[in-house]
């Protein structure tokens, strides 16, 4: 059905004829194609569905006016960002698509260490008006090109950061919430009146109910206002830089912050060492990050993104140097940190701390990871998080399975078995890059150790080659069964093949009836059922929120 | 290449929106973080260099038509480059500008272009100029009097060429006459074209405009092997492109130096003294065709090799224009040189500069979209508190003297050479 001319004029009246289309050409480019960003169902070739109209909403009255005809006429509407995500998208034909690029303001309040930011604030900029001010936040382990407001309001977001930040959901105060059915809630201290100060009560947690742990990806309406908290910066207004693109580095941040990539002689060592850390609070950021390249690729991949000039083409050139495949081994099972002094005294004891791990668990830094360039290279990296597309360097294309988010002692029970899996499809198989097997990265969590959290096997393949993207889904579908030996549940990359088609639509709610009245929890469902029921009465914002119509349990 | 070679690219960019930013580590305000104009203003998806390649798929599967919204966003683009820069920050195999000009050729095969565009191109075609009304009769006006050899008839291989706006705009022909001044002030032998003198047609090709370019290409190219020109010179930033890029991969091999690049070499050398102080602090605006997409063609020939089963590349390496050899350093250098002058840097400079809106033609056929553009620039000039902002670019320079900031407020625009003159 499409949209008819009244509904489009009303919608065209709340925002102007400037910031509205119904242009097919325009159209075309707000759909998602799962193969080439991660979807966490794919990959796939196929597009989601065709959107009725785009529109770009300035204010959150404007937001609220949209949602409430689309509630009246009964259309789907998803809210999306910088659209990276497949998540962001509608997954309907008789669906709108919300851009709320036109709102991005950033106010700081130092006082009270909070940023208020509007969705379009990405990690950088809100980064980059926190440091003016000697504050900071977390920025998930996606990167700063991402929403901060859509992070923390509809996904996890965890990162390098939260450590010793906290995670997403940690680290968000009050919200201002367009319900779908037009309402603006507004939560926690916002919600009595008094600022944003504080993300919670009186009452139940509403931002339980809007995001729950891992955020609802929009089906609860659209976040249009969000405080998130703020950290201490011991650093610089503005980050320094040095180099050529694409190869900047850190210049000269100050003797107070050092970053280190940790290696040991096990995964027994590497979790112990990271249970040491939680427990010894000296880290700043922590992330397992270059291994995204692969156990056998990182060092000769250092080596080419730290240079101007460097280029893939010189893999195979790289990889026949001995001190670089020394290299490889000696970072067999390591890390990096961020360590940040507040005093000269307590950098002192954080490097202190350092060492006491690493004599502790047998560990030891790697000696090229400590040359200046690499060492100002992967600082400013995990500082910024602004090379994250570099997940995509080697084949365009990638996604993240044996995906945990858990203990640590966990994480590694699979590691071994799962590279051995990957390795044996990077040798029998064409279909994924041949990167060595291992790839898992991921951000060491949260304060006081939420385990290895976002930990995933990075598998690169060719989003242009289609044989390619049906070799990887296949490969994929495979680790299942490992996750499913170990009671992981589901692969971090099949997280949305319950609330999506393949084909990029959504599940019906008979659908996602059948898939969740057996589950092992199921009343979860219909709880979620009665959330969506009282804030969401005509379901109209996708199906990642699962539910169960709570009749099907009671029969 | 045609539209759908760039079909591998199309599908394999990941939408990370580095093509919307500027390098993310150098972030340093909300207000200064974006760079796209294109997307900046008109805010669609579809004007980012994203959308385009996801347009150019619709349009090459049938999905989506050149109507007249399409035909608008398609040449809505400055062709500045950048999202090729902030692409090139993490991805090694795209060509995000060469895609987008190739999309408006798409455009202009079809005959799907912008009325702004018409008396543009036709006045290219008529009187070989790509300024409305200009007359190619009176193109070498600005050369009476400088006593430059017309070097179909003297011998020389210093050629010194204008371009059409410092041909015919009154106020920046005395730009142009005060450089020639300066060179031959310094001891260069210098000439010109004559009545060969004609529109360099870079502008054509940023517009998508394939066959006016390539005519007006080979023509030139012509003129400078008759005329015996070894090296040509510049003020122009958009010619310098055109030579140094476009004409050498058609096969030029004419050495093409920047105004900014000689005179920076002279000042080195001690041919050019400066005598008096210039009290001024300044920001330098780099244009777009002499900065990032001022850097060398190198020629390449090769294929697509896979390694690692899916880790794509070429066989044999292929040139990687990161935008950083551009000339960035010899503008700079002459402003130090200045006494007087203090030169205060904005947030968006060298290989991620923003762009001045004229680029594309976009000042003819988008003008408003060209305004909002320079005045985004204006407003980052005006907040490093200088009090001219100083270009090396005739293009630059006339779109950012009729503009003003977000309050309404202008700043004073200078030439490089203009600063230069006040200096001696």
């Amino acid at each position: 059905m499409a949209l008819s001319r009244e509904i489009y004029q009303a919608l065209e009246a709340i925002v102007g004829k400037r910031n509205i289309s119904d242009n097919i050409g325009v159209l075309e480019t707000y759909r998602s194609i799962p193969a080439q960003g991660s979807a966490h169902y794919g990959p796939s070739e196929h597009w989601t569905p065709l959107p009725q109209a785009v529109i770009l909403p300035a204010t959150t009255d404007e937001v609220k006016n949209v949602t409430r005809i689309c509630n009246k006429y009964g259309i789907e509407f998803k809210a999306s960002t910088t659209f990276w995500s497949t998540m962001g998208y509608i997954g309907g034909d008789y669906a709108i698509q919300i851009d709320l690029r036109r709102m991005k303001s950033v106010e700081i309040d130092v006082k009270n260490m909070t940023a208020i930011v509007e969705p379009f604030a990405i990690g950088a900029t809100v980064q980059a008006e926190a440091m003016k001010v000697g504050l900071n936040l977390n920025i998930p382990g996606v990167g700063c090109s991402a929403s901060t407001l859509a992070n923390f309001s509809s996904w996890i977001a965890f990162g390098p950061n939260s450590i010793s930040m906290g995670q997403g959901s940690e680290n968000i105060l009050g919200m201002e919430w367009v319900l779908p059915s037009g309402e603006v809630m507004r939560t926690g201290s916002l919600g009595s009146g008094d600022g944003w100060f504080c993300g919670e009560g009186p009452g139940p947690s509403q931002r339980g109910l809007l995001r729950g742990i891992f955020g609802n990806a929009g089906s609860t309406g659209v976040c249009t206002k969000m405080a998130v908290r703020l950290h201490p910066w011991p650093g610089p207004t503005s980050l320094p830089t040095r180099g050529s693109a694409p190869a900047y580095k850190m210049d000269d941040l100050g003797d107070n912050f050092k970053c280190y990539t940790l290696c040991y002689p096990s995964w027994e060592a590497w979790a112990r060492s990271i249970q040491y850390f939680y427990e010894c609070d000296v880290v700043y950021s922590g992330h397992r990050q270059f291994n995204m390249f692969g156990r056998d690729l990182k060092a000769y991949m250092l080596k080419i993104i730290t240079n101007p000039d460097g280029q893939l083409a010189d893999l195979e050139t790289l990889s026949q140097d001995p001190y670089l495949q020394k290299q490889n081994e000696n970072m067999k099972f390591e890390y990096q940190i961020i360590i940040a002094g507040y005093t000269k005294r307590d950098m002192e004891y954080k490097e202190k701390a350092v060492e006491y791990v690493l004599e502790q668990t047998g560990g030891w830094k790697n000696e090229m990871m400590l040359e200046k360039d690499m060492h100002d290279y992967a600082l400013l990296y995990l500082t910024r998080m602004g090379h994250k597309n570099l997940n995509f360097v080697m084949c365009g294309a990638y996604e993240g399975t044996f995906g945990l988010s858990g203990n640590v002692w966990k994480a590694i029970q699979v590691a071994e078995e799962a590279a051995a899996r990957k390795k044996y499809w990077e040798q029998n198989h064409t279909h994924i890059a041949a990167t060595g097997g291992e790839s898992a990265m991921g951000s060491l969590s949260g304060i006081g150790g939420g385990g290895a959290t976002g930990w995933e096997f990075f598998v690169n393949f060719d989003a242009y080659d289609k044989e390619s993207i049906r070799g990887t889904y296949e490969f994929i579908n495979g680790n299942q069964e490992l996750h499913n030996k170990y009671g992981f549940g589901p692969d971090f990359c099949r997280w949305n093949s319950d609330v999506r088609h393949m084909n990029g639509y959504n599940y019906t709610q008979e659908e996602h009836d059948a898939m969740f009245v057996n589950a092992p929890q199921p009343w979860v469902y219909a709880y979620q059922y009665k959330i969506r029921e009282a804030l969401n009465p005509n379901n109209l914002c996708g199906t990642y929120l699962r539910t169960v119509d709570p009749s099907k349990l009671e029969k | 290449m045609a539209l759908q070679d760039f079909r591998p690219m199309m599908e394999r960019c990941s939408s990370c929106a580095g093509c919307k930013f500027i390098p993310f580590e150098k972030i340093k305000s909300l207000r200064f973080g974006e760079n796209c104009p294109s997307i900046g203003y008109y805010n669609f998806m579809t004007y980012s260099a994203r959308g385009r390649f996801q347009l150019s798929q619709s349009l090459l599967d049938g999905r989506a038509e050149l109507d007249d919204t399409v035909t608008e966003a398609i040449h809505s683009c400055t062709s500045c480059g950048y999202c090729d820069i902030g692409c090139k920050i993490t991805r090694y195999n795209l060509e995000v500008l060469e895609h987008n000009i190739e999309q408006k050729a798409y455009a202009v095969e079809n005959g799907k272009t912008l009325e702004g565009q018409k008396p543009v191109m036709d006045n290219l075609a008529k009187e070989n100029s790509m300024i409305p009304g200009t007359k190619k009769a009176n193109r070498t006006d600005w050369a009476k009097d400088l006593n430059l050899k017309d070097l179909f008839k003297e011998k020389g291989e210093v050629a010194f060429f204008a371009g059409c706006k410092y041909s015919y705009d009154p106020k920046l022909q005395k730009v142009a006459q005060a450089a020639v001044k300066l060179l031959q002030g310094a001891g260069v032998d210098l000439g010109y074209l004559g009545a060969a003198d004609n529109c360099c047609t870079g502008r054509a090709h940023q517009m998508g405009f394939y066959k006016e370019f390539e005519k007006g290409a080979a023509g030139n190219m012509k003129a400078f092997q008759t005329a015996g020109v070894k090296t040509i010179v510049t003020p122009c930033s958009d010619c310098y492109h055109a030579f140094k890029r476009q004409y050498a991969k058609l096969g030029s091999d004419v050495k093409v130096l920047h105004v900014v690049e000689y005179v920076d070499q002279l000042i080195q050398e001690g041919k050019i003294k400066f005598t008096k102080a210039v009290p001024m602090t300044v920001t330098y605006h780099d244009p777009c065709h002499l900065g990032r997409l001022g850097e060398e063609y190198i020629p390449w020939e090769g294929k697509e090799k896979k390694i690692y089963n899916q880790i794509h590349t070429w066989e044999p390496k292929r040139p990687r224009y990161n935008g950083i050899y551009g000339i960035y350093d010899a503008p700079r250098n002459i402003l130090n040189a200045i006494p007087g002058v203090k030169l205060v840097e904005m947030e968006r400079i060298r290989e991620y500069s923003w762009c001045c809106g004229a680029g594309g033609g976009c000042n003819e056929s988008n003008p408003e979209f060209s305004a909002w553009t320079a005045s985004e620039r204006v407003t980052e000039a005006n907040a490093t508190g200088a009090d001219a902002m100083v270009t090396a670019c005739p293009w630059c320079k006339d779109n950012f003297v009729n503009a003003v900031d977000e309050d309404g407020n202008k700043i004073e625009v200078l030439d490089i050479i203009e600063l230069v003159q006040q200096a001696m």
